[in-house]
């Protein structure tokens, strides 16, 4: 094994969070600048077809443009837009390094690069830029989201590089001589990053309906006294300013219907993968153990999460569940992940329990 | 609101007789009820949409009322879910405990350790979890529920699939992607044809249909989804079958096979076997091995974390049955050996130095590889235990180490490194009656030294003797013992568990469903043409009954394929926003 490679992979590693740090504070830029635009935009607007017409912004409850349709509220203002380019660029060099230091592992270890804690959080974090970035390319409206996925993500990486650090190792013959613990453990790291991504989502659209009808709620209240509010050179209507710069932008971000079936869709994606997790996990086991299944912890938890987003999927198709309720099942299914790849991992003692750490 | 959004006037709208499986608000309307239409309105399509009437009052019911009542209760969605949630929350101790069949000594130990409470905690079942009466209760309820639910399900899902799609509603205008053309110049009935053709292409089921001054095309798609739900459910069922019936019918035993020593599939060459209750002895499969050579090695890497970590476990194996005659075979971790009715797992391995002990009169006691114990440090210190019952004129037990790199210091005997490098053992003499004859069974690996006596030396305190390979050691009484050379043994399990090729196909039955019931539309796309004057006109439009982004865009371009051939300027009056 070349010691001198594996140094170069925990380089590009700490390289590419530096870089991440730089696509954060890009995102966060953007992220504030589209809190100050609704009002210049609201101002325009008003000056434009006077006040009696403020119209709803459309971002607020619309659907996603389709495909290839570029950034979803009407032409920004320049600055933010290189705002938005350099978090883009930011984040695209810094996951090509991530990237190179995982495959870099990989090589050096000559197995995949996810046998222990580190290397999985490693490979999981790069499996949420990724996606991130791919999601958003398509959806002008998601770009807005980065610093919430960009910052997850670096506590991750950060936490891992800190903590869980171990080195360049080859395997355990316990982890030897199967395919099944690539496929396993490839499948595993992708459905995470998806969960993570849909808790995401689902996180913002119990926000985005609490917002919609706090707006609601105002506008309702402040159609009556219109006369009065636009004395006091204020908006009125449904779009009512609420919840400040946070509304604004909650503004810019799908309303939360379409969260709910983006939400939807990557965590039906995600639970496929899950399912596949338990499957292989257990076929692995049965090879290495003649157990297909054991009752270990990290299996007990394999099994509770995935019951957790079973009634996630159930929950949308039960009578009083639909909608926000459903997305708390989504958010306690991410809660067992977190738990199965942190306390039960370190805590709790088990078969699984990775070595060297 | 688009029509699709709008689940009650859909349901209304379509008048159809199968809008049990209607789609509510977001497109997860229940089908799971279909079987309970609501007072008064029986049959009345939004019925179906479960339940969003008044729960159900329980005016006097009787007895077949009442247990009816039981039954949807516990067929109900809402009980699914719930039990669900039960079981997710009740595996959890399983996690936190330690749990008898997995780890019986563990359980002891805190059983042990915390008295009085643990003693509770035993009575409740926390160390059994699951195979505990409150956590079997649950997921028993749940496959009934299962059952109860999946069945009507069934029926109801081989009537649609019978059954020609429905029929078109009046007005299409609700609906997703509604898009209205006038084509001048079209002949309606070729356009029908067309439409129809169209759709069968996309593996739409169709049917036409003939209204007043108009005829019309009711297709529907993605039946596929509720084959697949169906599926996906019943197969859950299948892997709770195959992991019962794989309970009761499989055997797992372990054995310990010294390198050149062999093996041949008896129970009395069991170190331990565990048959389920509907074992069959009998069934035990014919077959026998030798172990040729176990070979591991350990990494030297200067890295604190990796130094003496395994790197490889091998057995060599020479393998006879009656079905495929004998083969050499390696067996990994993880790759098992395969024979007709059996597998077999290399799970473990150790040290097996030969040893002879010659009593006071010369007579060979002991003689042979004897298997250590490692005691899980990593440099493999291990456990010795040697009892000659047969020593004269005293029975004679042996009890120390082997030390495959061995160092003695004020820690004691211990192991630096687990290969062989400089392999020694550490060993001290008892003599005194070992009580193999009391009747009570012993553990061949442990041995009570408290009643027995330790051969001392000059100064009286007990020998501690260092031997290495190829030496002698003589003691006082004139005993001797000899460290012949070491071999390695490997431990396997050995089991076979007849149902786990179903249930393996029941796990991947119910992916493959999943996958079916979550990414197949299904939908509804509808074509009339009504001609007029100097032509048709077309209407086109679509609903979605479950997830389905590309409806619209699909209803589209349906519209503009059929509109093509004769492009005239399109009054598209779309409501979709
Ligand atoms: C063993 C426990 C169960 C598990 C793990 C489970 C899991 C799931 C999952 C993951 C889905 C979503 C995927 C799909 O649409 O097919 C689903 C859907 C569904 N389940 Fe279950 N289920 C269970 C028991 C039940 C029971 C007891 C019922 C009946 C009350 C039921 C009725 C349904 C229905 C009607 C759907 C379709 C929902 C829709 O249309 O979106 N399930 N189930």
């Amino acid at each position: 094994m070349n010691e001198q490679l594996a140094e170069v992979s925990n380089l590009l590693i700490v390289v590419a969070i530096v870089v991440y740090i730089l696509g954060l504070i890009g995102f966060s830029a953007d992220l504030a600048a589209a809190s100050q635009r609704r009002s210049d935009q609201r101002l325009a607007q008003k000056q434009l077809v006077g006040a009696a017409s403020a119209a709803v912004p459309e971002a607020g409850g619309g659907v996603f443009p389709s495909a290839g349709a570029g950034d979803g509220g009407g032409a920004p203002a320049p600055r933010t837009m290189s705002a938005l380019t350099f978090a883009y660029g930011m984040t695209g060099v810094a996951v090509l390094l991530h990237l190179a230091g995982i495959v870099l592992r990989g090589v050096v270890t000559q197995r995949v690069p996810w046998a222990n804690m580190y290397e999985f959080s490693m490979s999981g974090a790069a499996v949420v830029v990724l996606m991130f970035l791919i999601f958003s390319i398509r959806r002008g409206d998601l770009r807005l989201l980065g610093t919430f996925v960009i910052l997850p993500v670096l506590i991750v990486m950060l936490v891992a590089q800190t903590f869980w650090i171990v080195p360049a190792a080859t395997l355990t013959p316990s982890l030897q001589n199967s395919h099944w613990l690539v496929i396993h453990v490839i499948i595993a790291v992708l459905s995470s990053g998806l969960f993570g991504l849909g808790a995401l989502v689902a996180v913002l659209q119990l926000i985005q309906s609490r917002y919609e009808a706090a707006r609601a709620g105002l506008g309702a209240a402040g159609a009556s006294d219109a006369p009065a509010a636009q004395a006091e050179g204020q908006d009125a209507g449904a779009g009512a300013p609420v919840w400040g710069r946070v509304g604004s932008v909650l503004d810019r971000l799908p309303g939360a219907k379409p969260l709910e079936a983006l939400s939807y869709r990557i965590h039906a994606v995600a639970f496929v993968g899950w399912t596949f997790t338990l499957i292989f996990g257990a076929i692995w086991a049965n090879q290495a153990w003649g157990r297909f299944w054991n009752w270990d912890p990290k299996e007990v938890w394999t099994f509770i999460t995935w019951v957790v987003y079973a009634c996630y999927l159930h929950a949308r198709a039960t009578r009083g569940f639909r909608g926000n309720k459903a997305a708390w099942f989504a958010l306690a299914g991410f809660v067992c992940v977190i738990f199965n790849y942190t306390v039960v991992n370190t805590v709790i003692n088990g078969l699984h329990s990775y070595s060297g750490l | 609101m688009d029509a699709q959004e709008d689940g009650t006037t859909v349901g209304t709208q379509s008048e159809d007789q199968d809008a049990a499986a209607e789609r509510g608000p977001d497109g997860g309307e229940q089908t799971a009820r279909a079987r309970t239409p609501g007072p008064g309105r029986a049959g009345a399509a939004e019925d179906f949409t479960s339940g969003r009437d008044a729960p159900p009052a329980m005016p006097k019911l009787g007895l077949r009322g009442t247990a009816l009542f039981l039954w949807r209760q516990l067929t109900s969605m809402q009980t699914a879910l719930v039990l669900l949630m039960l079981l997710a929350i009740a595996a959890v101790p399983g996690s936190l405990y330690p749990q008898r069949n997995v780890n019986p000594g563990e359980t002891e130990a805190y059983l042990a350790e915390n008295g009085k409470l643990a003693e509770i905690l035993d009575t409740l079942g926390l160390f059994d979890v699951y195979s505990s009466p409150w956590f079997s209760a649950i997921y028993l309820l749940l496959f009934i529920s299962l059952i109860g639910c999946v069945i009507p399900r069934a029926l109801v899902h081989l009537r649609h699939l019978r059954a020609a799609p429905p029929r078109t509603p009046a007005k299409l205008g609700r609906f997703v992607g509604h898009t209205r053309v006038q084509l001048p110049g079209v002949d309606a009935d070729e356009l029908v044809e067309r439409a129809r053709a169209d759709l069968r292409g996309r593996r739409y089921r169709t049917v036409v249909q003939e209204e007043k001054r108009a005829r019309s095309v009711s297709s529907e798609r993605g039946y596929l989804r509720e084959t697949g739900n169906l599926i996906f459910h019943i197969a859950l069922l299948g892997v709770l079958i195959g992991v019962a019936g794989g309970h009761l019918t499989q055997y797992r035993g372990q054995i310990t096979v010294v390198e050149g020593e062999g093996f041949s599939n008896s129970l009395t060459q069991y170190d331990s076997f565990d048959p389920g209750p509907w074992f069959d002895a009998s069934h035990l499969p014919e077959f026998r091995f030798t172990l040729d050579e176990f070979r591991a090695e350990y990494s030297t890497s200067t890295n604190e974390h990796q130094f003496g970590q395994p790197t490889l476990f091998e057995a060599d194996m020479t393998v006879t049955t009656p079905d495929t005659g004998t083969a050499e075979q390696t067996v990994r971790v993880n790759q098992p050996l395969e024979v007709p009715g059996a597998s077999l797992y290399l799970l473990g391995n150790g040290y097996a130095p030969e040893i002879t002990l010659r009593d006071a009169e010369g007579a060979v006691v002991a003689e042979g590889p004897l298997i250590t114990i490692p005691m899980g440090d990593m440099g493999y210190t291990s456990q010795l235990v040697l009892k000659a019952p047969d020593a004269q004129p005293e029975q004679m037990a042996v009890v120390g180490f082997f030390l495959p790199t061995g160092e003695i210091d004020e820690s004691g005997p211990h192991s630096q490194f687990p290969a062989l490098i400089d392999p020694q053992l550490a060993l001290t003499v008892y003599t005194g009656d070992l009580g193999l004859d009391a009747g009570v069974p012993q553990n061949a690996y442990q041995i009570d030294v408290s009643s027995l006596e330790p051969v001392t030396g000059e100064d009286g305190s007990p020998v501690l003797i260092r031997l290495y390979p190829g030496q002698e050691y003589a003691l006082e009484d004139g005993s001797t013992l000899s460290f012949d050379g070491v071999r390695r043994y490997a431990a396997f399990d050995i089991k076979h568990d007849p149902f786990q090729k179903f249930t393996l196909v029941m796990a991947l039955s119910a992916a493959g469903g999943l996958i079916l019931s979550l990414f197949v539309p299904r939908r509804r796309v509808w074509v009339r043409v009504r001609p007029d004057a100097d032509g048709a006109i077309l209407e086109v439009a679509g609903l979605a009954r479950s997830e389905d982004p590309r409806l619209d865009e699909d209803v589209r371009e349906l519209a503009a394929r059929l509109a093509a051939p004769a492009p005239p300027a399109p009054t598209s009056r779309s409501r979709k926003s």
